[in-house]
């Protein structure tokens, strides 16, 4: 009852979303296809609410996907610095002035993909190196990569000019304000692909969600799996990345909510956890739009505000 | 069958286990002091550790195997189970030994869900079916595991330190199936426990200094286990004074 409730609730805010912003529309006008109302419902609303909605799958798949391969409910692409890479990547070719096409992908998109892909092998890479306590070194390796990405985007900016940097403060806050459907055809494209993907290998998951002997002694080609998934993630991040900048932190919140409501194995959460995520980051885009602030807040910097505090949460809660 | 030519274990980058040349009866027992790598051989079999050297099962190398070609011959029960996933049931972990049978992608046939149920009741684990594994016992966890082990339909059973963990209760009726399995299965018994070693009677592989000594029979005299372990033993009990 009470998740039917929950499910009813943010389909409700989907549905309604469209509607609320700078400009608040009326549902007789957007029928009016010559009106203004219309166009901004069609060209703006509509598209970016379907945005939101894809990132957020991608963002709450990739982090159960995650937290699954490696065991722990800290680890999402966002934490282990997946998604700064991709930041780096994208802040280079924004440096450089490509705003132009490589092969009709965007300079900017490839950049950020290749960042977050790099970033990916490296942590594969380096933690082959580890022992012990494999798990939270791997966390502190991806901590590390993060500040050095970091630093190295201090130095872009120290190196740009205003106009550059402008561009660049804004891409890494973390935005989704865009325009037409390129962007939310692309984004629905990959979070579809990612979410079969998942579910596809959805019983493998479940036992390497078990432990990784567990799954290899069931008949699992664990190294396969686990590195061709956290390649599709990363791949559907780098992508998420380069368009809206990062978003941290929904990876974390979304997946442990969804074990709250449905406390069952990854099996059966999937789907769930791939909806709940897409609502999810609508709501917090709402909020953003609706929030009467002089112009409208930055979504990286909402899901962070909420974000922080629940790692810290998640961490202590841990250690009882 | 399995076995082993020339083969050397290590772990980290000390040598466990030098130059092993043995091939396995239909059931035996792995016995040895602490560290002498019965677990390190035992990973090795399912091919979960580096190695030197051959290991053969049924005349083909370990690794040459896919994963759930070698599910299919060879279920491994842990000592203890370790798991992440806190929301698994019992009755999903034993489904979970058909994942070699199973068809890529696709669910459980409902063949799969029958099997696992029956060894599920042939355990007495049906009240526990829809529980937690997590809210289970180490007994009821032992018998769990047994459970998925034989789900999975392989040829032999590699049983880890069965009992290191149980009570003398529930060690005996974990002891009491182990020793129905052998009318059934290949088993490979690896544990401390001279008692359940000598109730279960198999041939002995004993692994000391890195070699291994195979015994076909005249293993659990006082004399032998007393020289083997280093320790005065007699009736198949250290003397302690």
């Amino acid at each position: 009852m009470i998740r039917l409730f929950i499910w009813f609730v943010l389909l409700s805010i989907l549905l309604i979303s469209p509607f609320l912003g700078a400009v608040d529309l009326h549902l007789k006008d957007i029928f009016h296809s010559s009106s203004l109302s219309a166009q901004i419902f069609y060209e703006l609303r509509l598209p970016r609410v379907l945005f939101t909605f894809f990132a957020g799958t991608i963002l709450a798949l990739s982090g159960l996907l995650f937290q699954t391969l490696f065991r722990n409910p800290l680890m999402t692409p966002y934490t282990l610095g997946i998604s700064s890479g991709a930041t780096l990547g994208a802040g280079i070719a924004i440096k450089l002035g490509m705003g132009s096409l490589l092969f009709g992908i965007g300079a900017v998109s490839l950049f950020g993909f290749f960042g977050a892909m790099l970033t990916i092998f490296l942590l594969l890479y380096l933690s082959q190196f580890l022992r012990g306590s494999q798990q939270s070194s791997l966390l502190l390796l991806g901590i590390a990569l993060s500040l050095f990405y970091t630093s190295a985007l201090m130095l872009i900016f120290y190196l740009g000019n205003t106009v550059q940097n402008d561009m660049l403060i804004r891409f890494t806050m973390g935005s989704l304000s865009i325009i037409g459907w390129n962007d939310p055809l692309l984004l629905g494209l990959i979070a579809a692909l990612l979410t079969l993907a998942i579910y596809a290998y959805r019983f493998e998951l479940q036992l390497l969600g078990i432990s990784e002997e567990s799954a290899k002694l069931k008949g699992v080609e664990s190294k396969k799996v686990t590195l061709w998934l956290l390649s599709f993630a990363s791949l559907a991040i780098g992508v998420l990345v380069s368009i809206s900048g990062p978003i941290g932190f929904i990876g974390l919140i979304v997946p442990h909510i969804v074990t709250k409501i449905y406390p069952l194995t990854i099996e059966k959460r999937i789907i769930k956890t791939a909806l709940f995520g897409g609502f999810f980051l609508v709501l917090c885009d709402t909020i953003t739009r609706a929030l009467p602030t002089q112009s409208e807040l930055p979504i990286g910097i909402i899901t962070a505000l909420i974000g922080g505090p629940f790692f810290i949460y998640l961490i202590i809660s841990r250690r009882q | 069958m399995i076995e082993l030519q020339k083969l050397s274990c290590f772990y980290e980058d000390q040598t466990i286990l030098e130059n092993i040349s043995q091939k396995f009866p239909k059931h035996l027992s792995i016995l040895g002091a602490n560290g002498s790598g019965k677990s390190t051989l035992a990973k090795a079999l399912c091919h979960l550790t580096p190695y030197r050297g051959i290991i053969l099962l049924d005349n083909k190398r370990v690794e040459r195997y896919s994963a759930k070609a070698l599910a299919k011959k060879i279920a491994y029960i842990p000592t203890k189970l370790e798991f992440y996933d806190e929301f698994l049931t019992v009755g999903e972990f034993v489904l979970l030994g058909r994942f070699a049978h199973k068809e890529s992608f696709f669910d459980y046939t409902q063949k799969d869900k029958e099997i696992a149920q029956n060894y599920i009741k042939l355990l007495g684990l049906q009240h526990f079916s829809r529980q937690r594994l997590n809210s289970l016992s180490s007994g009821e966890t032992a018998l769990v595991l047994i459970a998925q082990a034989l789900t999975q339909e392989s040829q032999i059973i590699i049983f880890d330190e069965p009992t290191a963990n149980l009570d003398p209760k529930n060690a005996k009726i974990v002891a009491k199936h182990i020793k129905d399995l052998k009318q059934t299965h290949q088993t490979v018994l690896i544990t401390h426990d001279i008692h359940l070693a000598h109730f279960i009677n198999n041939p002995v592989l004993f692994l000391k200094n890195k070699t291994a000594h195979y015994f076909e029979e005249y293993f659990f005299t006082d004399e032998n286990l007393s020289k083997l372990y280093d320790v005065p033993i007699k009736s198949l009990a250290v003397q302690y004074d």
